[in-house]
């Protein structure tokens, strides 16, 4: 059976070392993910230099073991501190602080690392299933729709992550400026090369670093003196028995928060922010006890930490098959992807030393969500000195591992100007409203973008007699992808001109 | 809609600007020993940024607020890190660097026995020196930045 070929390579996930990338992977996941203001995003770029000198199973197993744990861990400071430990967190702080704050924390620690691991699991299975028939569909892209489908990873996410569309679609458009810098060996020119620390343009690793973790040192500093929440320490009674009866309880709010979580984490760019909230919202309008929601109601810890956990496999979906990511975080583990020389696509699935990556990367995941739900509930009695990490030591240890990760990618002094440049420009851009996200996202598909316009253009040159352009505009696929463009572009402009009026 | 001149648009702006003359200029000044198509695709991203920066003009989003005096020190730090880095060496640099932000960046709760305070922020910056480098350099075989220390 075709569709239980991830069986096969299991064993591969069970060797020591890769058991080993589990479990650490998974510790720090959730021990970063819980420190307030450490995004998943930023933890996995930090992480990406150093899987280079790893099998690029090996690297990917700990780069998803990081994603998945981080997602989870930043609900305990969510609850904890009052701070969601990454966007992905929202709406658990909502039920999830007022339940500790009743002196509940550790049942609410409990609901949400068991829910986690339901949410995750079936995120999983809808990864593990849904992928080959998408990938197996993407062999209909052809040069044409593959450079839509580029400019539609951009549009999508230049709509979703940002406040303003403009400045999202402008971020995703740098990104692409920025993915043309330097020499390219295939128009065997040199771009945009103002200064010589720019000839070897702008790597994908270096842009993620510089992009996620410096705005974040920056940021450290910056609100250093601010004054901070004070920390609950994980008290209560509930044991795990209690806890784990009632999340089984609850399987409504369970299954809302699955299948609500994997629907938008299979959609491009909507990552777990979106996916906590939506279903914390649509499993309030179904609950009995609508009216305990926002006062500390157990379900709504349920309801948004199984959404946002279920996120993370389908987020996989059309990375794997069409390399648009479906999360900011899966965007950065393209990148982690491509550096293994890994190019998404049918072709992964097909050819025998990628397909073995892939699938035992897609089968540890389901690993990292049992480990994520062990070392969860095991950190979860001790989080409280998590939070009590000072933000100047974070500040300058991210700083330092970026210098140094940055670094060993290319062992080159000017990736380090670069990096700290870009995230500099970047710290102060995102206050004037720009994103990260689509920046890096221009740049991991902008030489996908470029690659098959110029090819398109050859094709359709020779094909239409010099009116190239309307190689680009013909075919139903092609149609449609610049119809969802210009739909998601539409949306924007609608959902925010409506958050504005709202506000 | 009026529009607004903010510092952020402004500076977008310049930069369209370069942008649109790097990539324009083989159309301006052809030049038989470069090809025409070099920068065909930037081309239309910058077309595309440009327009895009008109609507900047009348986009009413807020900036938020830097707080410059809190961020000055860091970014100071960070500057002369880079350039001190080359030559003195990655570990002993890195060392320096923790120490001085955690240093320069205290609370007034924090300072009541300086000397204490001094030395725990001492002991816990070689620390992380020192797990930098064993879990990198002796363990995975990763090598930053040599000057004239490690």
């Amino acid at each position: 059976m075709e569709y239980f070929v991830f069986l096969d390579y299991f064993d591969n996930v069970f060797t020591w070392y890769h058991l080993a990338l589990l479990i650490g992977g998974t510790f720090a996941g959730i021990v970063l993910g819980a420190l307030p203001g450490l995004s998943p995003t930023m933890s996995v770029a930090l992480l990406i230099p150093f899987t280079f000198h790893m099998e690029p199973a090996s690297g990917l197993i700990l780069l998803g073991a990081m994603y998945t744990a981080t997602v989870a861990g930043g609900a305990i400071s969510a609850i904890l501190v009052n701070v969601p430990g990454a966007p992905a967190n929202i709406a658990t702080a909502m039920d999830g602080h007022k339940l500790a704050k009743q002196g509940k924390a550790k049942e609410a620690l409990h609901y949400c690392f068991m829910s986690s691991f339901v949410g995750g699991i079936f995120g999983v299975i809808i990864l593990i299933f849904f992928t080959p028939p998408l990938a197996e569909w993407s062999l209909k892209f052809g040069t044409t729709e593959l450079f839509w489908v580029a400019i539609l990873g951009i549009t999508i996410i230049a709509t979703i992550d940002s406040n303003s569309v403009v400045k999202g679609l402008l971020s995703g458009l740098f990104g692409l400026i920025l993915a043309t810098v330097g020499d390219n060996p295939v128009l065997g020119v040199e771009r945009f090369v103002v200064s010589d620390h720019l000839t070897g343009g702008v790597n994908i690793v270096v842009g993620l670093i510089g992009l996620f973790a410096m705005p974040q040192v920056l940021s450290l500093m910056e609100g250093y003196y601010k004054d901070k929440h004070d920390v609950l320490e994980a008290t209560g009674s509930s044991t795990l028995l209690q806890s784990f009866r009632y999340v089984l309880s609850r399987i409504k709010a369970l299954s809302i928060g699955s299948v609500v979580g994997s629907l938008i984490g299979i959609i491009p760019g909507a990552g777990g922010q979106i996916a906590g909230l939506v279903s914390y919202d649509q499993t309030k309008k179904v609950s009995k006890v609508q009216d305990n929601y926002g006062k500390g109601e157990p379900e709504g810890v349920v309801a948004a930490e199984s959404a946002n956990n279920s996120m993370v496999g389908p987020s996989l979906i059309p990375l794997l098959t069409l390399s648009i990511p479906g999360s900011p975080t899966a965007a950065v583990l393209l990148g982690g992807l491509l550096i293994h020389g890994i190019f998404p696509g049918h072709e992964i699935f097909v050819s025998e030393n990628t397909k073995e990556v892939v699938w035992t990367f897609i089968d540890s995941l389901i690993l990292a969500q049992v480990f994520m739900l062990i070392i969860g509930l095991f950190l979860s009695r001790h989080s409280g000195w998590i939070m009590k990490v000072p933000d100047n030591y974070m500040a300058v240890g991210i700083f330092v591992l970026a210098v140094f990760g940055t670094y060993s990618i290319g062992n080159s002094y000017s990736d380090v100007l670069i990096m700290v440049t870009l995230g500099t420009v970047m710290f102060f851009a995102s206050k004037a409203g720009f994103s990260a996200v689509p920046v890096v996202l221009g740049i991991i598909l902008g030489p996908i973008a470029e690659n098959n316009f110029l090819l398109g253009k050859l094709i359709g040159g020779a094909k239409y007699q010099g009116d190239w352009w309307l190689y680009f505009v013909r075919d139903s696929l092609n149609i449609t992808l610049i119809a969802i463009c210009l739909l998601s572009i539409a949306w924007g402009v609608y959902s925010t001109t409506k958050s504005k009026n709202k506000s | 809609m009026k529009p607004q001149i903010k510092l952020s648009t402004i500076v977008v702006t310049l930069l369209t600007i370069g942008l649109l003359i790097i990539s324009f200029d083989e159309v301006l000044n052809p030049n038989k020993w470069t090809e025409n198509e070099d920068y065909l695709f930037p081309r239309f991203v910058a077309c595309g940024i440009a327009f895009l920066t008109l609507l900047l003009f009348f986009d009413q989003t807020k900036n938020k607020k830097t707080l410059l005096k809190d961020l000055l020190p860091g970014l100071g730090l960070i500057i002369v890190y880079l350039v001190v880095m080359k030559t003195i060496g990655f570990y002993v640099t890195s060392l320096i660097m923790f120490f001085a932000v955690v240093m320069i960046y205290q609370k007034r709760e924090e300072s009541t026995d300086f000397w204490r305070a001094s030395i725990y922020k001492l002991a816990i910056s070689i620390v992380f020196t020192v797990v930098l480098y064993l879990l990198f350099t002796v363990l995975l075989n990763v090598y930053p930045p040599k000057g004239l220390f490690l």
